[in-house]
C-alpha cells in the first residue's frame, strides 16, 4: 500500500514567489513568510500553511523576507529601495530603512537586535534595531549586486553572495576574511548553524561548504538548473528545485536521488525545510507556495494517515527498526492506527 | 509483477487562504495581546460564564504549549529525574497519545546504555532539555 505525496498548495499571491523563510519553533508553533513580486509578503502558520496576515506597505516587488527566531518580527527587502521591519504579531510596520537601490536580502541576528541588508547597491548594511535613527554600518567590497546575506558563526561573521562570489566577513572588524569564486551565477545560499554548513546552488550544482573556512565538503549535480536547495535539520536529506518545475529530494550522505515531484506550474525559486524537518516549502514563478511532507504518509499538520478498509494487502512486518527509509516510516505511521489487521510478524534482517 | 496504485496521502482540509477583506493578523488570534477585562460583576451569570470561558481558553493555550514542547523535544537530549534519586539521560523520540510513556533512544542508565526504551511517565518526576 504505497502512499503518494499530496502537496498542500497555499494560494493568495498573484505574482511569482521569490523567497520564503521559516521562523524558529515558538510556543505557538512555527511560522512561514513568503516574499512575492506582488509587493505583499504574507505570514502563514508553518505546519498548516494557513494564512495569518499580509504585510502591507511596500511599493514594489518584495525580493527577500525573513522572520526572527521567535516570529515576533519580520523583515522584508523590496524593489522600492527600502527594507522594512514589521511586528509579526500585529502586522504593523515598525521601521522603513531607506537604501540607494533595490534591496534583495534581509537577515536578523539571533537576538533580533541587528538587521543585515544587501542589494543592488553592492553594499552590506548593518542596522541597530534599537537605534533606528542611527546610520547603518556599511561593508563594501562586492563588485556586483548582492543576492543573499546571512549572519553566521553566532552572528560573529557574515556570509554574502553576489553573482559570482561568496564572501565571508568578520562582523567586528567589518573586513573580508575569505571568498569563493564561481564560473556560474550563484542562485541561492542557506546557512545551517548546527555543523556550520553552507548550502550553495549554481547551475545544476548543489554544493556544501564549511561556513567557517568556506572549504568544500561535497556537491551533487541535479538533472536541471537549480535555483534553491535546503538541507534537512538532521542532515539526512536535502531538497532542491529549479527551472524544470520539479522538486528533488536527495540522500545527503550518498547523493542518491530519493524522490522527485512535479506539481508547480513554473520554475521553483525557493525551497526550505521547516525547523522540525517534517515538511519543506517551495515557492514558484506560478505564484504559489507548496508544502511537502518529508516522510510521505505520516500524520502531521493537515496530512492525516488513514488506512484503507481492505486489509488483503497487509502481510507486512509489524516490527520495525529505527531506520529512516520511506517504507518503514510509513509502516510505523500505519501502526498508530487500529490493530484489526492480523499480521505475520516477520523480522527484517 | 504489478505494483498496486499508490494512494494519495489524505488531508484534513486545504490551507486557508487570505480572506480577501482584511490584511489579517486577527485581533483574537492566539498571539494577540490579552484583551482588557470584560465588564460585568464576577458573581453574575454573565461574569461567571466569561470567567469560565477565559479559564477554558487559558487551559487550551497551556495544553497546546505543552504539546508543542513535546514536539520541540524530539531528537534532543533530555535529562530525566526519576524516583529514588535516579537520573537518566536519553534522546527523546516520542510520547504516546495519553503521554503515559516516552519512547527514547540511547538511554544512559547506571547499568549501561539502552538503544531504545519506553519510559513510564508515572516514574518520571521531572525532565529538562535545552532546545
Amino acid at each position: 500500500m504505497a502512499m503518494r505525496q499530496t502537496p498542500l498548495t497555499c494560494s493568495g499571491h498573484t505574482r511569482p514567489v521569490v523567497d520564503l523563510a521559516f521562523s524558529g519553533i515558538t510556543p505557538y508553533g512555527y511560522f512561514l513568510i513568503s516574499a512575492c513580486k506582488d509587493g505583499k509578503p504574507m505570514l502563514r502558520q508553518g505546519d498548516t500553511g494557513d494564512w495569518i496576515g499580509t504585510f502591507l506597505g511596500h511599493k514594489g516587488a518584495v525580493w527577500g523576507a525573513t522572520l526572527n527566531k521567535d516570529a515576533t518580527k519580520a523583515a522584508t527587502a523590496a524593489a522600492d529601495f527600502t527594507a522594512k521591519v514589521w511586528d509579526a504579531v500585529s502586522g504593523d510596520e515598525l521601521m522603513t530603512l531607506a537604501h540607494k537601490h533595490i534591496v534583495k536580502t534581509v537577515d536578523f541576528t539571533q537576538d533580533s537586535n541587528y538587521l543585515l541588508t544587501g542589494g543592488q547597491d553592492k553594499l552590506l548594511r548593518i542596522y541597530d534595531l534599537n537605534k533606528p535613527e542611527a546610520e547603518p554600518k556599511e561593508i563594501s567590497g562586492h563588485t556586483s549586486g548582492i543576492k543573499k546575506a546571512l549572519w553566521c558563526s553566532e552572528d560573529k561573521q557574515i556570509l554574502s553572495a553576489d553573482d559570482k562570489t561568496v564572501r565571508l566577513w568578520d562582523h567586528a572588524t567589518m573586513t573580508e576574511v575569505k571568498s569563493l569564486n564561481f564560473n556560474m551565477s550563484v542562485s541561492s545560499m542557506e546557512y545551517i548553524p548546527e555543523g556550520e554548513i553552507l548550502v550553495i546552488t549554481y547551475g545544476r550544482s548543489i554544493a556544501f561548504h564549511s561556513a567557517v573556512s568556506l572549504d568544500p565538503i561535497k556537491s551533487f549535480e541535479a538533472p536541471a538548473t537549480i535555483n534553491s536547495a535546503s538541507l534537512h535539520p538532521e542532515k539526512e536529506f536535502l531538497v532542491a528545485g529549479g527551472e524544470d518545475f520539479k522538486l528533488y529530494k536527495y540522500d545527503y550522505n550518498s547523493g542518491e536521488e530519493l524522490e522527485s515531484y512535479k506539481g508547480h506550474f513554473g520554475p521553483i525559486h525557493c525551497v526550505r525545510f521547516s525547523p522540525d524537518g517534517e515538511l519543506y516549502a517551495s515557492g514558484s514563478e506560478d505564484g504559489t507556495l507548496r508544502l511537502w511532507q518529508t516522510v510521505v504518509g505520516k500524520t502531521y499538520g493537515l496530512w492525516k494517515c488513514v488506512l484503507p478498509e481492505d486489509s488483503g494487502e497487509l502481510a507486512k512486518p509489524k516490527i520495525s527498526f529505527p531506520e529512516t527509509t520511506e517504507e518503514e516510516l510509513e509502516e510505523i505511521a500505519s501502526e498508530n492506527s487500529d490493530s484489526i489487521y492480523s499480521s505475520t510478524p516477520e523480522v527484517k534482517a | 509483477m504489478q505494483t498496486p496504485p499508490a494512494i494519495p496521502v489524505p488531508v484534513l482540509r486545504l490551507p486557508r487562504g487570505p480572506d480577501g477583506l482584511s490584511r489579517g493578523f486577527a485581533p483574537d488570534g492566539r498571539r494577540a495581546p490579552p484583551k482588557p477585562e470584560v465588564p460585568g460583576s464576577p458573581g453574575s451569570p454573565v461574569g461567571r460564564e466569561s470567567r469560565e470561558s477565559r479559564e477554558q481558553q487559558a487551559r487550551a493555550a497551556l495544553r497546546e504549549r505543552y504539546l508543542r514542547s513535546l514536539l520541540a523535544m524530539v531528537g534532543h537530549q533530555v535529562n530525566f529525574t526519576l524516583h529514588e534519586g535516579v537520573h537518566v539521560t536519553a534522546h527523546f523520540g516520542a510520547a504516546d497519545l495519553d503521554v503515559a510513556n516516552f519512547y527514547v533512544l540511547q538511554l544512559q542508565t547506571p547499568i549501561g546504555v539502552q538503544a531504545e526504551a519506553l519510559l513510564r511517565c508515572s516514574d518520571i518526576i521531572s525532565y529538562t532539555f535545552k532546545p
